[in-house]
């Protein structure tokens, strides 16, 4: 009897630890579940003592220099505000881990009440969803003082959900000490391009440090290139001619030896390296560029200049435009105590003075404002993209993920003469 | 009777943790990615039922098909070499009677080094401007070789791979052949046999169900090479190194399509229990006892 009521005890013992483990897994879901409510309880206690809780995302992490700048507005935002607490969970825009943090933010019920994201093909699902507010329409938000990137950022049901900060270039970094020492005209035309590709392939130095299988900027630049502003803008669906023979183009000089003997397994930063170095001479690259290119002290020798055009077409086109913004939530918009405070962040961190000072970091070009004493090899980035005749957002901004990829890994094939540029654009065509 | 009884009671008690937790970390996830792989789906917003569009899209896909290549030969290169340099070294070291503990350590260590690290380093020694191989063969008056090419991509990342995991099987066959009673060589000397007969004639019999278990550990764990590969070559040259794990991982989040990269997932289970099972009936021996 005595060993029965033992054991009896045991297992009771164990089933109540069992039971507390369960109930410590199901709290997830009762969390989950309840989540709304328990938030809008706490928001209301943390209203009644005056305090807000606030969660902002954006890229502006690691090596991104606005990072630090981000973070002392904050900090001033907090000073300013008593009782708003800021939490920031920015990553960096590298590998896309930001896309996976943002996604499963949003569909797991714990977005950030503000975030600097892509507003491209990457917020399309979040936006479907209704979880982004459409700040022409909030009360409170301030879009006054913005130029032209503004209208860029509206949507195809013709509402604004994203705020922009900075404008971007991408387009042809050229080492101008390089091409002195070597007696070589800068490429101003696309004769001059292959006759500097052409040269520089004789020297030790890599005429254009690129990455042909992680070859986002040689895509798109050798696209517009091959034909123009217009049919870069062509739908991926119209397998148009030019874009193809833009692919052949980077075989064909390839094969030239245009790019680094390895540029089919070295990455972008291995890339951009090899020209901070001084061991390439030109580079494929976007304005966020700069920053690198100042630490490693030759931005005195540098210059951009605009992708030269091969048939036809307006020399000083630009792939750029600004494809980032300001989101706010839904979610934090409808919470009455978090609303005012959302909406006063995002108005200081969307302030003409704010933009400037996150353009500064890096040298973009600012939302609203303008940059002043700017260094000359910057500012000549900011004319061209102010004279650009032409500016269209990068193809990867318009088109599938899973298109772009195929295009961008297979160009090592079409390098090593495996596929044709037709082929690889039918194929990415399928996949969309 | 009643005894009986309360013992299968306990065992289901003791049993239900373990059965808990697997289900909810592994076959609740494993089925809900099943479920995935009928669904043209990001995995967080865009969802649509594609019944076995998926399937067939992966018959019809030449990448997925040599990356399953890639994978088997990896798999056939880790068997071989991961396992037989691992059972001569166990070998070699047990048969040493000074610094058996340096060599244990030294072989044991690339074990203890993360993937990354290893996939970092070995990114260093293969770089092609200024890497260590080509360092050396500067300093010696060679020229440099482009050591990643689409003809040894798969052998490059196959190095690195190997050799992290030697250790690991090589100090499961020396903790297995210093189990052996010292008696049999003793009586095995006194018959005259020679030091490569010891070897094929005691050792390696007696060892014969850590080999195999050794066997099905590298034969399924080539299945989930990923982080050097990513790490060296991100699959390239022109595709010539992918791997299931590489496919995989960027059709799910680099491509978005959470739906393809699960219907990958699930071909990798599928061939990892496949050989699993036939590496098991084909290694299939009487356990020795001694």
């Amino acid at each position: 009897m005595k060993k029965k009521f033992r054991r009896l005890g045991s297992v009771a013992l164990f089933m109540s630890i069992l039971l507390v483990v369960m109930s410590a897994c199901g709290a997830g879901d009762k969390s989950s579940s309840e989540a709304p409510k328990e938030s809008a309880n706490k928001s209301a206690d943390e209203s009644d003592k005056g305090n807000v809780d606030l969660k902002i995302v954006t890229t502006m992490a690691g090596t991104d220099p606005t990072g630090a700048v981000l973070e002392e507005l904050v900090k001033e935002f907090e000073a300013a505000n008593e009782g708003v607490k800021i939490t920031n969970e920015s990553q960096t825009a590298d590998a896309g881990t930001i896309r996976t943090k943002v996604n499963t933010d949003f569909s797991s019920d714990n977005e950030p009440e503000l975030m600097f994201y892509f507003n491209t093909v990457d917020a399309e699902g979040i936006i479907k969803e209704g979880k982004v507010i459409d700040l022409e329409n909030a009360e409170g938000i301030d879009l006054s003082g913005y130029n032209s990137m503004l209208e860029q950022q509206r949507n195809a049901d013709g509402k604004i959900y994203a705020a922009p900060q900075t404008g971007f270039y991408e387009a042809l970094f050229v080492n101008e000490s390089l091409f002195k020492e070597h007696g070589i005209e800068l490429p101003t035309t696309w004769e001059l391009y292959e006759k500097a590709i052409e040269e520089f392939a004789k020297t030790d130095i890599i005429p254009v440090a690129v990455s042909t299988e992680d070859s986002y900027y040689v895509v798109e630049h050798y696209i517009l290139a091959a034909g123009g502003m217009e049919p870069y803008s062509s739908a991926l669906s119209d397998k148009n001619a030019v874009w193809a023979e833009g692919l052949d183009l980077i075989g064909k000089h390839a094969k030239m030896g245009a790019f680094p003997k390895d540029a089919a397994t070295i990455d972008l930063a291995m890339a951009a390296s090899l020209f901070n170095q001084e061991q390439a001479a030109m580079l494929l690259e976007g304005s966020w560029a700069w920053g690198a290119i100042k630490e490693a002290g030759i931005d005195k020798n540098v210059t951009v200049l605009p992708m030269p055009n091969k048939n036809g077409g307006e020399t000083g086109e630009l792939v750029g435009g600004a494809s980032q913004g300001w989101f706010i939530s839904t979610k934090a918009f409808n919470d009455d105590n978090k609303r005012d405070a959302t909406v006063k962040l995002f108005n200081f961190l969307t302030s003409e003075e704010s933009i400037v000072r996150l353009a500064g970091a890096t040298g973009q070009i600012p939302a609203k404002g303008e940059l002043t004493d700017l260094e000359p090899n910057i500012a000549v980035g900011h004319k061209l993209l102010k004279d650009a005749p032409a500016i269209d957002a990068p193809i990867n901004d318009r088109i599938t993920p899973e298109a772009f990829t195929h295009m961008r890994t297979s160009v090592p094939e079409i390098v090593s003469g495996a596929k044709t540029g037709k082929q690889v654009l039918d194929e990415a065509a399928a996949m969309e | 009777m009643k005894n009986m009884k309360g013992d299968k009671l306990f065992i289901i008690l003791f049993l239900a943790p373990a059965v808990l937790i697997t289900s909810v970390f592994m076959y609740v996830p494993f089925f809900e990615n099943f479920i995935q792989s009928f669904y043209k789906t990001d995995g967080f917003f865009n969802s649509t039922f594609v019944g076995w569009d998926n399937y067939k899209r992966l018959f019809a896909d030449e990448i997925a098909k040599k990356a399953t290549l890639n994978s088997l030969q990896l798999m056939l290169y880790v068997a071989i070499f991961q396992v037989g340099i691992a059972l001569i070294l166990a070998v070699m070291v047990d048969s040493i009677k000074v610094g058996a503990g340096f060599f244990r350590t030294t072989f044991f260590f690339p074990v203890v080094i993360s993937g990354a690290a290893i996939g970092l380093l070995f990114t260093l020694i293969y770089n092609y401007r200024n890497g260590l191989l080509n360092e050396i063969l500067i300093s010696l008056g060679f020229e440099r070789v482009l050591w990643l090419t689409e003809q040894s991509s798969l052998y490059m990342v196959a190095i690195p791979t190997i050799w992290s995991y030697v250790g690991f099987y090589f100090v499961i066959f020396l903790t297995a052949i210093g189990k052996i009673p010292q008696d049999f060589y003793e009586a095995a000397q006194l018959e005259g046999v020679t030091g490569f007969q010891k070897l094929t004639k005691i050792t390696i019999p007696l060892i014969v169900s850590d080999i195999k278990v050794c066997l099905i550990l590298a034969i399924t764990g080539a299945l989930k090479i990923f982080e050097l590969v990513y790490i060296i070559t991100r699959g390239g040259p022109a595709r010539s190194s992918e791997v299931l794990g590489t496919y995989m991982y960027q059709k799910a989040f680099v491509d978005a399509n959470v739906g393809y990269g699960a219907t990958l997932a699930v071909l990798m289970v599928v061939i990892g229990l496949t050989l699993a099972i036939v590496t098991n009936k084909l290694l299939k021996s009487e356990d020795v006892t001694y």
